[in-house]
């Protein structure tokens, strides 16, 4: 679960982080969130699903699939959660944590 | 705009047999239903949760309605709509087969406290209910209108699922 | 045109009517899916919400009903043969036709009354079925294997979930290690074996299951929920696992936070 001071820790990076539980796991709604330079587009829409889900600790999703520098494996598309449509490539084995962590953890994929 | 109620038969089964028990003086017994809601193609989805019945002593003795609620009654439903950021529908019984309607009392007292929940949640929309032994007809107040929609749509989920509600 | 379903009368004088305003959906116009839509036309649903983003090929012909060697060649989109197919029996009838994921388009598969999964993969049926307990939708799945065996067998199942009751994972049929294991593998699970008399089988049961649901047609036994079908012995068995769990309410789809559209805006 993320506190108070885990999503004011986000809102570094995004327009108004908040906390969603949906059906047992838990998610952090990042509206707007700011992509490293190289990525198209430079900001979107992103979930942060702190626990375990489809054979991965955390993932970080996408409302659409992001263009960057590196080719990534985008094995994850069209996931209903929270009633959006969401994408993700795969970045595997990032341990649940402080969420701004868990979140750059994922970003260093598009760097 | 259509507007589909939709409730497990369970739930419904639950609230009837609430309204059917006898009162000490009120001619009918009340109830309220939290829901959520989603849009749809063509509409909205009002979905049903939680049957709140209200307790003996939260009904008021006036002979000139057959069912009058106090504030507690009020204070509940408005709590849980707070809570669980809710739509609240009012529910009631007219104990007869076939397809039944507000009276004009139930009309004009539902205009004044269905909309009193926009006041804890304006975006939401609220409603009112009616059921007979077999069917159910409702009225649903969208945020932003002024008249109410009358419910499109009724439906018990199960094992039959029943079309109990339907505006021809 | 009086007399269409003169011979289904005995489902409710009111049944024709019925089937006239029901919205089905059917999430995936494969082997399963296709069935279930030529049977919903054929019984006078008159309002279909169909799902596939893919277009017909060469091996969708052993199995695809509808689908025509023309199709093959010309790739037509699944959606355009499964609506041609449906008009071909009811022209009446309303089809919305979105030819993309279902998760691109909630709000058609919301306004369904009741919908029909016939997709591959544990994570596409876990998703569908959260999204139509969201909206209170009874879900209808089927689903079939071939195992190799000695040489090979042939299985399948038709499960229900309907809101209020057990769901997939109450009974079993979805579990976290399917899951999990699903996306280990990158989220594979097309490409399995499929043959079309096994897939008849169970669209044939799963709109029974539906008709029933319905209409006041028979008494209604909750087993039928989950259906188990032996494709060797050509058998369909109520599943013991729905007899042992069945009468438990449901503990995965309880909160009123698991309804609606978290994100609702009037």
């Amino acid at each position: 679960m993320a506190t108070e001071g885990d999503l004011r820790e986000l809102d570094q990076l995004c327009g108004g982080a908040k906390e969603y539980t949906e059906f047992g796991l838990n998610y952090v709604l990042l509206p707007q969130l700011r992509l490293p330079s190289g990525c198209t587009p430079a900001v979107l829409d992103a979930l942060l699903c702190l626990s375990p889900r489809d054979g991965y600790p955390t993932r970080l999703y996408f409302a659409q699939q992001v263009t960057s520098k590196n080719g990534l494996n985008w094995n994850a598309q069209n996931v209903a959660i929270l009633q959006r449509s969401w994408f993700a490539y795969s970045w595997n084995y990032v341990a649940t944590g402080r969420p701004i962590e868990v979140l750059a953890q994922h970003l260093k994929a598009l760097r | 705009m259509n507007v589909h109620f939709k409730l497990t038969a369970a739930l419904l089964e639950d609230a009837i047999a609430d309204l059917r028990r006898p009162h000490p003086f009120a001619a009918e017994r009340a109830g309220f239903i939290g829901c959520k809601a989603a849009a749809c193609r063509g509409g909205a989805l009002v979905l049903a949760h939680t049957y709140i019945p209200l307790p003996d002593d939260w009904y008021l003795d006036d002979p000139r309605f057959g069912c009058v609620f106090s504030a507690d009654a009020m204070r509940a439903a408005m709590q849980f709509a707070l809570t669980n950021d809710a739509s609240m529908f009012h529910v009631h019984l007219h104990d007869y087969r076939g397809v039944p309607w507000f009276s004009r009392p139930d009309l004009r007292e539902s205009s004044k406290f269905v909309p009193d929940f926009w006041n804890v949640k304006p975006d939401l929309p609220h409603g009112t209910l009616v059921l007979s032994a077999d069917a159910a007809a409702g009225l649903c107040w969208y945020p932003r209108q002024k008249s109410p929609l009358r419910i499109s749509r009724i439906t018990a989920l199960g094992f039959p699922t029943r079309f109990v509600g339907r505006v021809e | 045109m009086s007399g269409i379903y003169s011979r289904q009368s005995f489902l409710g004088k009111d049944s024709a009517t019925l089937f006239r305003e029901i919205r089905t959906g059917v999430v995936g116009l494969g082997g399963g899916g296709s069935h279930i839509a030529q049977q919903l036309a054929h019984i006078g649903v008159g309002r279909l919400a169909i799902f596939d983003p893919d277009f017909a090929d060469f091996p969708n012909l052993n199995r695809t009903v509808g689908m025509t060697f023309a199709d093959a060649v010309s790739k037509s989109p699944k959606v355009v043969v499964a609506e041609r197919m449906i008009k071909s029996i009811n022209p009446d009838a309303e089809v919305w036709s979105i030819q993309d994921d279902w998760q691109s388009d909630f709000q058609a598969l919301r306004a369904c009354d009741i919908v029909f999964g016939c997709i591959d993969g544990f994570s596409g049926r876990a998703q569908l079925e959260e999204s139509c307990r969201r909206a209170m939708i009874p879900l209808i799945d089927i689903g079939m294997d071939v195992h190799k065996d000695d040489p090979y067998s042939i299985s399948g199942q038709v499960v229900v979930s309907m809101p209020g009751r057990p769901c997939f994972r109450c009974v079993g049929f979805i579990r976290q290690k399917d899951l999990d294991d699903e996306g280990r593998r990158y989220g594979e699970a097309g490409g399995n074996p499929q043959v079309v008399w096994a897939n008849g089988t169970l669209a044939s049961t799963a709109v029974g299951l539906f008709v029933q649901m319905v209409t006041p047609w028979c008494r209604i036994r909750p087993g039928s929920a989950f259906v188990g079908y032996d494709g060797d012995g050509f058998t369909l068995e109520h599943d013991m696992r729905l007899t042992v769990t069945g009468k438990n309410p449901c503990e995965h789809f309880e909160r009123i936070a698991d309804l609606g559209d978290p994100f609702w805006k009037a």
